[in-house]
Parts: C-alpha cells; sequence; structure tokens
C-alpha cells in the first residue's frame, strides 16, 4: 500500500493532473479507499466537476469516486441532492457554484456522489478552515489541469501527481515534461530570514541588497519589467518577483550579467510560469530560484492509456520516470495494491 | 419611499448604509425594502428598542446572527405543502436552532424588542436523537425499516469494493428501498413542519430585524450618532450636527470637521456665506439627518430634535442633466418646479434646495430665488436653500456662515440679516493659491 502512511503525515493534500484522463481520479479512489479512517476525519472536494461517469471533453470513461462512512465532502447542492450514498447534511457553505450553494456531508452509508467544489484559492482556503472546525484531520482537494493554484502550498501542504499517456504519448517527452514541473515543485526553500523578509509581500518585484536591504522596485508585477530603464539585478543579492515570475523577466536576469550574484525568489512553484527552455538556459548558465513555501511531492501516479487509445509500456514508463525524478512512481491502476 | 430609494441621494446616506455591519443577507434585503416611517408614534416605538439595545450585551446575539440565512423560499415552499429535501430540512431545523438559541439570549438580558416565537417543537421533530447538533438527514431513527435496509447496504458496499453479480443487484435494489423510505418519511416531516410554518416566518422576521437594530447600535456608537427628538408639529433644530462621510473624508486627510448649530420651522430659510464655507454641507447633512431619524438610525448631532415629513426633496443642481438630454439650467428648475409644486399641494416635505439659479445671470438668478421664496411662502415641512445672490424677502430666516477670520474658515452659521452677503470669494481663491496677476486685475475691476 504505498505511500498512504507518508500522506497521514500531513493536514492536507492536493491531487493534480498534468493533463486530462491521466488518471487522477483513479488516484484519488485509490488514496480514498484506503486512509485509515478509524483515527482521521477525511475531508474531500474537487475544484471541477468530478466524478462524473464520462469525462465531458473527450468523452471517455471516468471512474466515479466511491466515498466510505464516516468521510466528509463538499459539492453543489445539485449533486448533493443526487448522491448514491446516505449522508448527513453539516453545513451550507456561503460558496457559490453554477451548480448552487456548496454544502458538506458527512457520509453515513459508503457510496457514489459527484463532487464539484469551491475553485479559488481563497475560496478554498475558507473551505478548509470550515473543514477544521468540523474536526477534520485532513484535507484532500482535487485539483483540475491548469489550475495549479489548488495545489500551492498556502492551501495544501503535501500533493501527488499524475501525469500519463495523455500528458504526451511519447515516452521520453512525457518523462521530461514530467521532470521539469517535478523539478520546479521540488524548488528549495529560501532561508528563514529571507522568508520572513519577503513573505508580507503580497505584490511587485522587489529586491534585498548585499547588506540586506530590502527594496521596492515600483514595479506592479513582474510583467512589468519592459518599462524599466534600469538594471534591477545590480547589487541585489535577491529579487522577490511576489505574482507571476515569467520569461520575460528570466531572460532579463540571464542578460543582465549578474545571474550569478542574484538569486530569484518566488512565493511557491505555482507561480512560475516558464517555458522549459529558457529556464534550463537560466540554471546552465548558474541562474538559481528558491521559495518561500514548499508543498511535499508525496508521489508521482501514471496511467500509460492515452484517450485516444495509444498505450505506453508502464513498466518502462515507471522505472524510466522513477530514475529521472528521483521519487517513486505508480501505475495504480495496472497494480491494484493491496488495501 | 423605501430605503433603497433613497440611497442614491447625495447627502452621505449610502455611507451610513456601507458603514453598517449587518451579519445576515436577509437584514439587508429587509433594511432596503423598509419603508420610511412618517409617525412620531412609530418613530418613538423604534427608538425605544434601539434604546432598549443599547446598553446590553449584543456580541454573543450577533455571533448567532451571523449564521441566518434567507430561507424564506424555502418557508413558503414548507407553506405550500410540498415536501421538503435533505438541504431544505436542514435549513428548517438550522433556523430553529438559532432562533431557540437567541430566544434565550435574549431572555438572559430581558431583552424584547424583537418578538421571538417558541421553536422548540420544529428542533424536536428534526433532532429525534437529541443530538442538539445543526446538521440534517433523515436519521435511522425515524424507521425500523430504513434501519435495517441501511445496515445491509454497509454490509455489502461498506468498503467501497466494486460488487458485482447478485449482490450488485441487492445492493441495487437496497438503495431504491433506502430512497423510497426517506422520501416518505420527507413527507411526514414536511406535513407536521407545515404546521409551524407562519412561526417559522415570523421568526425569520424578527431575527433579521433584531440583527438590523443591532448593527445600529453599534454604529451609533462608532460614529458618535445620537437618538433624535421627534416631534409632528413645531421646529427641527439641530446642536452640533455633523456629517459623518464629509468627516472621514476630511480626518483621512489630517483635517477636521466643524460641527454646527441649525434651527427652522415653516418660514424658509436661506444660508449664504463664502465660497467653500460649507453650505452644501449642511443641506446634505440636513438631508442625511431627516433620513437618518425616519429610517430609524441614530442621527449625526449631539442633540436635536427632527420634526417629521412625508418626503425629503433635495435639489442639488448637477441632476444628471446631460442624460436627460438637458442644459444644467433647465434640469434645475424642472427639479425646482417639482417641490414648489408639493409645496402648493399642502404636502408635509422637507426641501433643500442647494444655489438655485446658479447657472444663470446674478440680476435674473437673485429674482428668481426671491420670487420661488413668495411663491412657496410658509410650507408644511421645511424649506432651506442656499445662495450667493443678495435675497430681500422679508417672510425669511437667514443664516450666514461666519467666514474667513485672519485666513482661517469659520463655518460657524449665524443668524444674519438682509444684506448681509459676504465678499469673500477673492480673498478666497487668493487662498487657493491662483494666478497673482489674475488676482489684482480683479481687485482692480472690483474697485472701480
Amino acid at each position: 500500500m504505498p505511500f498512504i502512511n507518508e500522506i497521514l503525515k500531513y493536514d492536507s493534500l492536493s491531487i493534480v493532473g498534468l493533463e486530462k484522463n491521466v488518471g487522477k481520479t483513479e488516484c484519488l479512489n485509490y488514496i480514498l479507499l484506503r486512509l485509515p479512517l478509524d483515527y482521521k476525519k477525511i475531508a474531500v472536494t474537487s475544484i471541477g466537476i468530478d466524478g462524473e461517469n464520462k469525462d465531458q471533453v473527450t468523452a471517455t470513461k471516468k471512474p466515479e469516486i466511491f466515498l466510505r462512512e464516516g468521510m466528509y465532502f463538499s459539492t453543489a447542492e445539485a449533486h448533493y441532492r443526487n448522491r448514491r450514498l446516505v449522508s448527513e447534511l453539516m453545513e451550507i457553505t456561503s460558496e457559490r457554484s453554477s451548480l448552487g450553494r456548496i454544502v458538506t456531508g458527512k457520509v453515513r452509508v459508503g457510496g457514489k456522489v459527484l463532487i464539484s467544489g469551491p475553485s479559488s484559492g481563497p475560496s478554498l482556503r475558507r473551505w478548509i478552515s470550515s473543514a477544521r472546525n468540523l474536526g477534520v484531520d485532513i484535507t484532500i482537494i482535487d485539483g483540475a489541469i491548469s489550475r495549479l493554484s489548488s495545489a500551492s502550498p498556502a492551501i495544501s501542504k503535501a500533493m501527488v501527481l499524475s501525469t500519463g499517456a495523455a500528458y504526451s504519448s511519447n515516452m521520453n517527452t512525457l518523462v521530461q515534461k514530467t521532470k521539469f514541473v517535478v523539478e520546479l515543485i521540488n524548488l528549495q526553500l529560501a532561508e528563514d530570514d529571507i522568508i520572513e523578509a519577503f513573505d508580507p509581500v503580497e505584490n511587485g518585484v522587489w529586491g534585498m541588497d548585499m547588506e540586506g536591504n530590502v527594496i521596492d522596485f515600483g514595479l506592479t508585477s513582474s510583467l512589468a519589467v519592459a518599462s524599466l530603464d534600469k538594471d534591477i539585478t545590480k547589487g541585489m543579492r535577491y529579487i522577490f518577483a511576489a505574482g507571476a515570475l515569467t520569461d520575460r523577466f528570466l531572460n532579463l536576469v540571464i542578460n543582465s550579467g549578474n545571474i550569478k550574484n542574484v538569486t530569484l525568489l518566488v512565493r511557491d512553484f505555482t507561480k512560475i510560469f516558464v517555458n522549459e527552455m529558457i529556464y534550463r538556459n537560466f540554471v546552465s548558465r548558474g541562474g538559481r530560484i528558491l521559495v518561500l513555501q514548499k508543498s511535499k511531492l508525496v508521489a508521482v501516479c501514471v496511467n500509460p492509456t492515452a484517450p485516444n487509445g495509444y498505450v505506453l509500456d508502464s513498466d518502462i514508463l515507471c522505472e524510466k520516470l522513477q530514475e529521472a525524478i528521483k521519487l517513486p512512481v505508480y501505475d495504480i491502476v495496472k497494480n491494484s495494491y493491496d488495501i | 419611499m423605501t430605503f433603497k430609494s433613497v440611497l442614491d441621494i447625495d447627502c452621505g446616506i449610502r455611507f451610513i448604509y456601507d458603514n453598517l455591519e449587518l451579519n445576515s443577507s436577509c437584514a439587508r434585503k429587509m433594511l432596503l425594502e423598509t419603508p420610511m416611517m412618517r409617525s412620531k408614534r412609530e418613530i418613538d416605538v423604534y427608538y425605544g428598542k434601539l434604546n432598549q439595545l443599547f446598553n446590553k450585551n449584543l456580541a454573543p446575539i450577533a455571533n448567532k446572527l451571523m449564521c441566518l440565512k434567507d430561507i424564506e423560499t424555502t418557508i413558503k415552499r414548507v407553506a405550500g405543502g410540498i415536501v421538503l429535501d435533505d438541504i431544505e430540512l436542514f435549513e428548517i431545523k438550522y433556523l430553529a436552532m438559532i432562533s431557540r438559541d437567541v430566544l434565550l439570549l435574549m431572555r438572559d438580558q430581558n431583552i424584547t424588542a424583537v418578538n421571538l416565537p417558541d421553536l422548540g417543537d420544529v428542533v424536536a421533530i428534526l433532532d429525534p436523537d437529541k443530538l442538539n447538533i445543526p446538521s440534517f438527514y433523515v436519521y435511522d431513527s425515524y424507521s425500523d425499516e430504513l434501519l435495517q435496509v441501511r445496515k445491509q447496504m454497509k454490509a455489502i458496499a461498506g468498503y467501497g469494493l466494486e460488487v458485482e453479480g447478485e449482490q450488485k443487484q441487492l445492493l441495487l435494489e437496497l438503495q431504491r428501498r433506502n430512497d423510497e423510505i426517506e422520501s416518505e418519511i420527507r413527507g411526514v416531516l414536511s406535513g407536521r413542519i407545515r404546521e409551524y410554518s407562519r412561526d417559522l416566518d415570523h421568526a425569520l422576521k424578527s431575527l433579521a430585524l433584531l440583527d438590523i437594530l443591532i448593527a445600529k447600535v453599534v454604529q451609533m456608537k462608532e460614529l458618535g450618532l445620537n437618538f433624535p427628538s421627534v416631534t409632528e408639529v413645531g421646529e427641527t433644530f439641530y446642536v452640533k450636527m455633523f456629517n459623518p462621510m464629509v468627516r472621514k473624508a476630511l480626518e483621512d486627510v489630517g483635517k477636521q470637521f466643524y460641527p454646527v448649530d441649525i434651527a427652522f420651522a415653516n418660514v424658509p430659510v436661506t444660508i449664504i456665506g463664502a465660497n467653500m464655507g460649507g453650505k452644501s454641507v449642511v443641506l446634505k447633512t440636513l438631508a442625511l439627518n431627516q433620513l437618518l431619524t425616519q429610517f430609524g438610525f441614530g442621527v449625526a448631532a449631539q442633540v436635536c430634535c427632527v420634526k417629521v415629513v412625508d418626503q425629503v426633496k433635495f435639489c442639488i443642481g448637477d441632476d444628471q442633466n446631460a442624460q436627460k438630454g438637458l442644459s444644467s439650467f433647465a434640469a434645475e428648475m424642472l427639479a425646482i418646479n417639482e417641490v414648489v409644486k408639493s409645496l402648493r399641494a399642502g404636502e408635509n416635505i422637507l426641501a433643500l434646495v442647494d444655489e438655485p439659479a446658479r447657472t444663470t445671470n446674478p440680476v435674473e438668478g437673485t429674482a428668481l430665488v426671491e420670487g420661488l421664496l413668495e411663491v412657496i411662502g410658509r410650507g408644511e415641512g421645511g424649506f432651506v436653500l442656499t445662495t450667493h445672490y443678495n435675497i430681500k424677502n422679508d417672510d425669511v430666516k437667514r443664516y450666514r456662515v461666519k467666514g474667513l477670520m485672519d485666513g482661517v474658515m469659520d463655518y460657524t452659521l449665524i443668524e444674519a440679516e438682509s444684506g448681509d452677503v459676504p465678499h469673500e470669494a477673492v480673498s478666497i481663491a487668493q487662498s487657493l493659491g491662483i494666478d497673482q496677476e489674475w488676482i489684482e486685475k480683479t481687485r482692480k475691476h472690483l474697485n472701480n
């Protein structure tokens, strides 16, 4: 029963798929089926519609979410009414979705339900805090493609990554692309005093010089670097981009001549929106990025089958990926691990 | 006039509304739909409620009200005989529990400002296991058969493993039976709750009202608002009247608001005074305080007596005339004409007009204002206008802003005689730092 014990060390988990149909829901079901409910209270939600029989985009078969007795779940009221389990309604939250208010139930007799909960960062944070009020020990968020924010360490302390043939059906490309994401997730934390200095900063681009003075460059975001008429990297030990870190900003640092002297800081890996080539160039020339917050990547799950029917060799894929990212990789469907 | 309809009057009432910390959305809805009170009796009863709450410990009640949800539709549905689903039954139970808890908190402090029905029976119907927690499902204890069905379901599907063949069929059959019993029970529960639908509706409205009353008391303390005296005959007066919105704006830039005193009855009032002397603010504040009184808020003055009117009419001049395709003069004349019509019809209104006829030449402008004051005569409610013109009418009460004293503006209102129009525009313009040559040329023209 791989990586379940690892999850128990954290109070919040997000499951993120790098593409649709990479087996994220199977991964979620795998975890939900194995978490020990006798001493841990679990709450689950999803930031997209999840648990539907068929994928709404590609019309491929999707596994439903099964919840066991004692689990808490939050979903839109329309889905709550159509649940196929017995549950006690614990709370009607003030969050809304297109399918009505988000409500929280506690499973009385296990069964299946569609889950579609809050989706924005702040509403997820509110969801977590209301789950804590119900005495929940571990919150689990089913993330959605291109919504990495749910995996932000500000929301989830641990994460499981789902990848697979749907992301790329060329094994080498798949390994390489997944490795890049894992590398960003595993970026090192900055030192405590640096985190303390920049943590309260909410927006803009800031620096810290050799003497440790914190400087506001007066930029609204790293997107505004095009308007600069001076080299902000000069004399700086750290530069912190509070919002998104972009290609343009990375190029600016690469071309500044100070790339070896200055360390870039971002809040967490979800703020990095850079092309792999530019990132590799940055790193090979001595560039360094550190984060203020980090989530623990617990495991990587793969689905070797693509929605178009293309199937990669599961064993070779797991082996190659494992070697590249130095982390355990699981094909959950093929190896139906013990409960 | 509902509270919603007066929110756009540019007098600072929206500031009051925005700063009112209501806990529930149904209180907000109720407040916006509240009609303006028009009798001394009604207003006095309302302030009596605020007064009763004023020195009470309201935080625990406010905490409960934070959870209040607007379930008017659900109550209407149950009253109409519809079978409620789990979510709606939860809402009913939740409301009943909040109402019960608030009732206990009110009894502890002898609060009678609102009359809450006892919903203990509703709680009992929806809490068969007496768990006293605000959650709901069709509990096992409602039916022995339900309990048995669920036990079997758990035995088959409890671990979440896929079941096949006969077992799967059995599970589907059990699920179907479970749903059947559940909906029968919901029917029975809805029928029993239906008897309490009037009490539930009353409880929801009373809790919303309590939320509004508490928010108003909290706001009175925060903004330093006071209880007014209310009269149906005689004089309206304010001592140390202030405008919370303008005061906040001034404090934000490190300045201070100067409260003013003013009194008027049915004789028209003119306020004259230098530019930037606060005349418009006085008019706005009169409108604000009249509305605050008749909607039952604390009033922005140290001491005051407010005469009740049926309507407040506030003509500030720049009345979206461009949208209506009218010139500023035309828009203004038409707006004031409405006031004239109302007053002639003997309506009890407070009319406040800011610098009428300001956009035309001073000769005709003065004549228009003098004519206006003559035609309205002594009205039922009150009539206050500000002007720069030298108005010669007899039956008028005149106020003048004290004006520049040693280069500093004194905003005090003093009663004045006819012909007392101040000539301070040039000095004030100079204090704003405008072009020196312009000032000199202007002075030369004045001396000629």
